[in-house]
């Protein structure tokens, strides 16, 4: 992968310094029915566009973030902590 | 050495400091600054090499690095470009290509057999009959190929560099030179890259070097970063730029690239254009004013602008005969040489170098013969857009500079200086500074808007127009279009002829542009040639498509350094000294055994062993709501667990599938230590550290692995040597099975704990690892009145499976669930919640489809992990783990069968190719089932 993420921590780096945790995903619920659970495991939206996603800075500080990239340009708008996430995203839960 | 023309200002020769090498057997005498090129040149060496397919003799080109002519085997480096490498004392230089020497090959005969070699020869000639090309094709390939590859591994250490400037500059002539001043000025940061080993470009090579001296210091003297010998050399997704420079490959990302990779020359097609001592102007202003080297007495210039005839005066200066082939005929030529107006140069004659011109009119077969010892093309430039077009911009046909130059460029790039169609010093350093503004100003830094304004007026493209040579002439003889590959513009017209009639498939079926140059030299002539048999003008071909690499790259600088990272334990060395045989396990050393493993398993049975285990992960997790993560992280509960107790615990995903287990062990209210499986264990920090992101939760993950080093301490006479290493009380009433104290082992401060996963009284002793050896010294001395011995992975896997103790990885996989694996007992399904919990619930409720069993088996045969397990004839599981124990008496195992064979004592066969055996299952551990050694 050939682009920079800017890590709120130590700023931008190559790609090559972090590892992907893929987009944003909410978790079933004890509770959920098998098809929530079905889709919160096996499906992803995998959109052609912006997405919000998880990266942490593996070769860096280690730290987790949210980054808004465009999946076909690989443009990265926004990255920032999971303390600063919306409070509507508050629930998103990272993938299994 | 032939003379030396009078020192000059600015020249790269330092004429107090003389060096000698190797030319072959010759010995050639050098200056410090000079290139290997230069050094023969003034040597009176003509020839540099022979060419790649007819093995005719070829001499210095360009002096720039863009041709092949001067590819040479340089310390046993191939294809190295002599007219640019650095002359060294003591270097050995080979000339390639040639046997037994460049100057007499005797393959030249090749040249004279060329009908038998039309283009796609090696697709045609050699297949009929079939029989023949085996007995053709080594001598082939031993003709073709260039250099000789070296035979010994490359040590040279290489790095991968990743810059991410704000404005990065390609080129460091007169516009690079300029744009990286403006820029840097402003205040953006911008790294600067360049082929030479000096910055300046074309102005290397002018007479006076006042205007390279003052935007060298203007330039260099800012913060701008200049790389030297650092070629930019493709331009890849997401705006990548790779340039490989001296043992380092760059990957540059700026937010603003201006490309000033300037213009190579071209040379004119007719007959003899390739011997020795027809050369590019550039060459022979890089030879009279770097290295004070004067090409040729008697010269003639092809030119088609005036531009052309400061070649001539240069040479003229230095005291050679000039005459002018101009190619205009509409006169307003400068006066001072004999010119032929209106005319070309029909072909060049001369058997080792160019001893004579043919000059006439275009289209006319013979004209009048004019001796020479050179001859100078200054009639084609060719803009280096290769890089431009790679990054996406769009080349369009210039009528006056009869070129194609950049038109769109992408957002946030520029094209300055030749590349972009300027003629003049002047008018690239205001090209240049334009751009260099632009970015700046773009990168956020304040412009003065008045300046950008005034430098656009300067910075357009002005000039009269050129005239380019013909296609080719009329004359008879071997033309050239392509020097790296030898093909002949008769070639091409035979090629067009069978249908291959663009520049793609020109380029595919007779190899032109595809040689060491990169079209480089070629691209524009064999275009207009093309043009020419298909009867369109030089607007309507276009180049063929770009790709990486633009410049030349060795393998080595790609593939970068060799590293095969490799960690050892604090206490490494007494494993060495012990002469223990290490394995792998992960990136880790670890000892396999050191003995036997069965004597290290029989001492941990009998009296006590001490293994290293340091490689585990650990982490720990502190604050106030470390309790919740825990809970939500393990099936476990950890609420209820007390100050000093230990848990087994084991991860699960949210699909209820094993990830890992491990030891729990609470240190404090808000602190726990957790240990993971070696090779988990950044994975597992990564899972961890990633709900705990989610979460939210106020609680902070801390990898201690290798911060702290471990022992484990085994064997029914471990007690003994703890108490001998402590004051602390580590009797089994004091320090129970299943928990944890802190205290000083050997006078180091240590955390143990009283777990035993090979199945007797342990204590796992971790401590700061600065310690390590001083602690095993220290255990192993205490121990040794008791019989202690150190034993490995391998006595270690034999007792755990004794004990049917899991290894996650080993005996679980991508679909294990805790109930099929017999842990079960650990899932706290009225949790509220925890990763997994949904799943489970489904799981219970559809009850195991398969269980993990112990099985014994006869002694006879010990089946391979992976071996099958079968029933009637069909495949029903697998062993995952087996070996042969001497306290059980057989073959102990772990297998994955069917639920409904997992009772006690059932039966199933085990095979694997063609032998087979019959595992009897069997529920308890087979040592020690109740667990009592392990308690005690
Ligand atoms: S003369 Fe060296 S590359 Fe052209
Ligand atoms: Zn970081």
């Amino acid at each position: 992968m050939t682009f920079l993420i800017t890590c709120p921590n130590c700023g931008p780096r190559e790609a090559l310094e972090f590892s992907f945790g893929g987009e944003t995903t909410r978790r079933a619920s004890p509770s959920a029915t098998d098809r929530e659970l079905a889709a919160a495991l096996y499906f992803r939206r995998n959109v052609n566009g912006w997405q919000t996603e998880w990266w942490v800075h593996q070769s860096g500080c280690r730290a987790w973030f949210l980054a808004e990239r465009h999946t076909t340009t690989n443009e990265i708008r926004r990255t920032y902590r999971p303390q600063d996430r919306p409070r509507d995203e508050e629930q998103e839960a990272a993938p299994a | 050495m032939s003379e030396r023309l009078p020192a000059r200002q600015g020249e790269a020769i330092r004429r107090d400091r003389r060096i000698r090498f190797r030319l072959e057997r010759r010995t050639i005498a050098a200056f410090e600054g000079d290139t290997v090129g230069s050094a023969l040149a003034a040597a009176g060496v003509t020839i540099t090499g022979r060419s790649f397919k007819y093995h005719r003799p070829r001499g210095l080109s360009c002096m720039t690095g863009s041709c092949p002519n001067c590819l040479m085997q340089i310390d046993g480096i191939p294809n190295v470009r002599a007219c640019t490498e650095p002359a060294r004392e003591g270097m050995r230089v080979e000339r390639q290509n040639a046997w037994p020497s460049a100057d007499r090959d005797i393959h030249g005969w090749l040249n004279t057999f060329s009908f038998m070699m039309p283009p796609g020869f090696y697709y045609k000639i050699f297949q009929h009959p079939h029989w023949a090309w085996p007995l053709v094709e080594p001598y082939i390939r031993s003709k073709a190929g260039l250099g000789r590859v070296p035979q010994e591994p490359d040590h040279r250490r290489r790095r991968r560099i990743n810059l991410h400037p704000d404005v990065l500059v390609i080129g460091a002539g007169a516009a690079g030179l300029a744009a990286t001043a403006e820029a840097a000025k402003a205040g953006a940061s911008v790294v600067l890259l360049d082929q030479g080993r000096e910055a300046g470009g074309h102005l290397l090579g002018e007479a006076s070097s006042t205007l390279r001296s003052a935007l060298a210091r203007e330039a260099l003297g800012s913060r701008a970063r200049f790389l030297a010998e650092t070629a930019a050399f493709g331009v890849f997704g997401g705006g990548l730029i790779g340039a490989s420079g001296p043992d380092a490959l760059y990957r540059i990302r700026a937010q603003h690239v201006i490309f000033a990779t300037g213009a190579v020359e071209g040379s004119a097609v007719f007959p003899g254009n390739d011997l020795p001592g027809v050369m590019l102007s550039s060459a022979v202003h890089l030879l009279l004013h770097r290295y004070g080297v004067l090409p040729g007495r008697r010269a003639v210039v092809l030119t088609g602008d005036n531009v052309g005839y400061s070649t001539a005066w240069a040479l003229k200066d230095a005291g050679a005969e000039v005459t002018v082939v101009d190619l205009r005929s509409d006169g307003g030529w400068p006066e001072g040489f004999p010119v032929f107006a209106g005319a070309t140069i029909l072909s060049a004659h001369g058997r080792r170098r160019v001893s004579a011109v043919s000059v006439g009119t275009v289209g006319a077969t013979s004209g009048q013969k004019v001796s020479c010892d050179l001859v100078v093309n200054a009639c084609v430039q060719t803009p280096s857009t290769n890089l431009l077009a790679q990054a996406g911009a769009r080349l369009v046909f210039d009528e006056t500079l009869q070129a194609f130059l950049p038109d769109e460029m992408p957002d946030r790039m520029w094209a300055v200086g030749a590349v972009a169609g300027a003629r003049s010093p002047e008018a690239s350093v205001a090209q240049g500074r334009l751009a260099g503004l632009e970015a700046a100003a773009g990168s956020g830094h304040p412009v003065d808007a008045a300046s950008i304004a005034a430098l656009r007026s300067e910075a357009a493209r002005s000039g009269d127009p050129i005239v380019l040579p013909p296609e080719a002439s009329a004359a008879s003889g071997k033309q050239f279009a392509c020097v790296c590959m030898d093909v002949t513009a008769k070639e091409l017209t035979t090629a067009a002829a069978e249908g291959f009639d663009s520049m793609e498939l020109l380029k595919r079926y007779t190899t032109i542009t595809m040689g060491p140059c990169q079209g480089k030299a070629c691209m524009a002539s064999s275009q207009r040639l093309c043009g020419a048999i298909t009867g369109r003008s030089f607007a309507e071909t276009s180049p063929t498509t770009s790709r990486p690499p633009w410049v030349p790259v060795e393998m080595g600088t790609l593939a970068g350094a060799r590293l095969t990272p490799r960690k050892e334990t604090t206490m490494h060395d007494r494993h060495v000294a012990a002469g223990a045989e290490f394995m792998w396990a992960g990136d880790w050393r670890r000892p396999h055994h050191y003995t036997t493993p069965e004597a290290e398993v029989a001492a941990v049975r009998n009296r006590v062993g001490l293994i290293d285990v340091s490689t585990l992960g650990t982490f720990r997790i502190k604050g106030p709501e470390s309790v919740e993560l825990l809970e939500r992280l393990y099936p476990n509960r950890f609420s209820d667990l007390a100050v000093g107790r230990v848990r087994y615990g084991v991860m699960l995903n949210d699909e209820g599938v094993i990830l890992d287990d491990g030891a729990v062990v609470r240190l404090a209210d808000d602190e726990f230590f957790v240990t993971v499986t070696t090779g988990n264990t950044a994975a597992l920090e990564r899972w961890i550290t990633w709900w705990n992101a989610d979460w939210g939760l106020d609680a902070l993950i801390l990898n201690v692995t290798g911060a702290y080093g471990a022992v484990n301490l085994a064997g029914p006479r471990a007690r003994d040597v703890m108490t001998s290493l402590t004051d602390a009380d580590v009797s089994g009433s004091a320090m129970p099975y299943m928990t944890a104290t802190r205290m000083a082992v050997a006078d180091v401060p240590s955390l143990v704990l009283r777990i035993g996963f090979v199945g007797e009284t342990g204590y796992e002793i971790h401590f700061p690892s600065a310690y390590g050896e001083h602690l095993w010294d220290a255990v192993m001395g205490a121990g040794r009145s008791h019989g202690i011995v150190a034993f490995g992975l391998e006595a270690q896997r034999i007792l755990r499976l004794e004990k049917q103790h899991i290894l996650v990885g080993q005996d679980t996989d991508a679909e294990s669930d805790p109930y099929e694996a017999g842990l079960g007992w650990m899932v706290k399904d009225d949790k509220e919640d925890f990763l997994g919990l949904r799943s489970l619930r489904d799981l219970k409720e559809r009850g195991p489809l398969e269980r993990l069993v112990g099985f014994t088996a006869p002694e006879r045969w010990l089946p391979p992990e992976g071996a099958s397990v079968v029933r009637e004839g069909a495949w029903v599981g697998r062993v995952t783990s087996a070996r042969r124990s001497e306290a059980v008496g057989g073959v102990v195992g772990l297998a994955w069968v069917p639920a409904e064979w997992a009772a006690d004592g059932s039966t199933f066969e085990i095979q694997f190719g063609g032998s087979h055996t019959i595992g009897t299952v069997r529920i308890d551990p087979f040592y020690d089932p109740r667990g009592e050694r392990l308690r005690s």
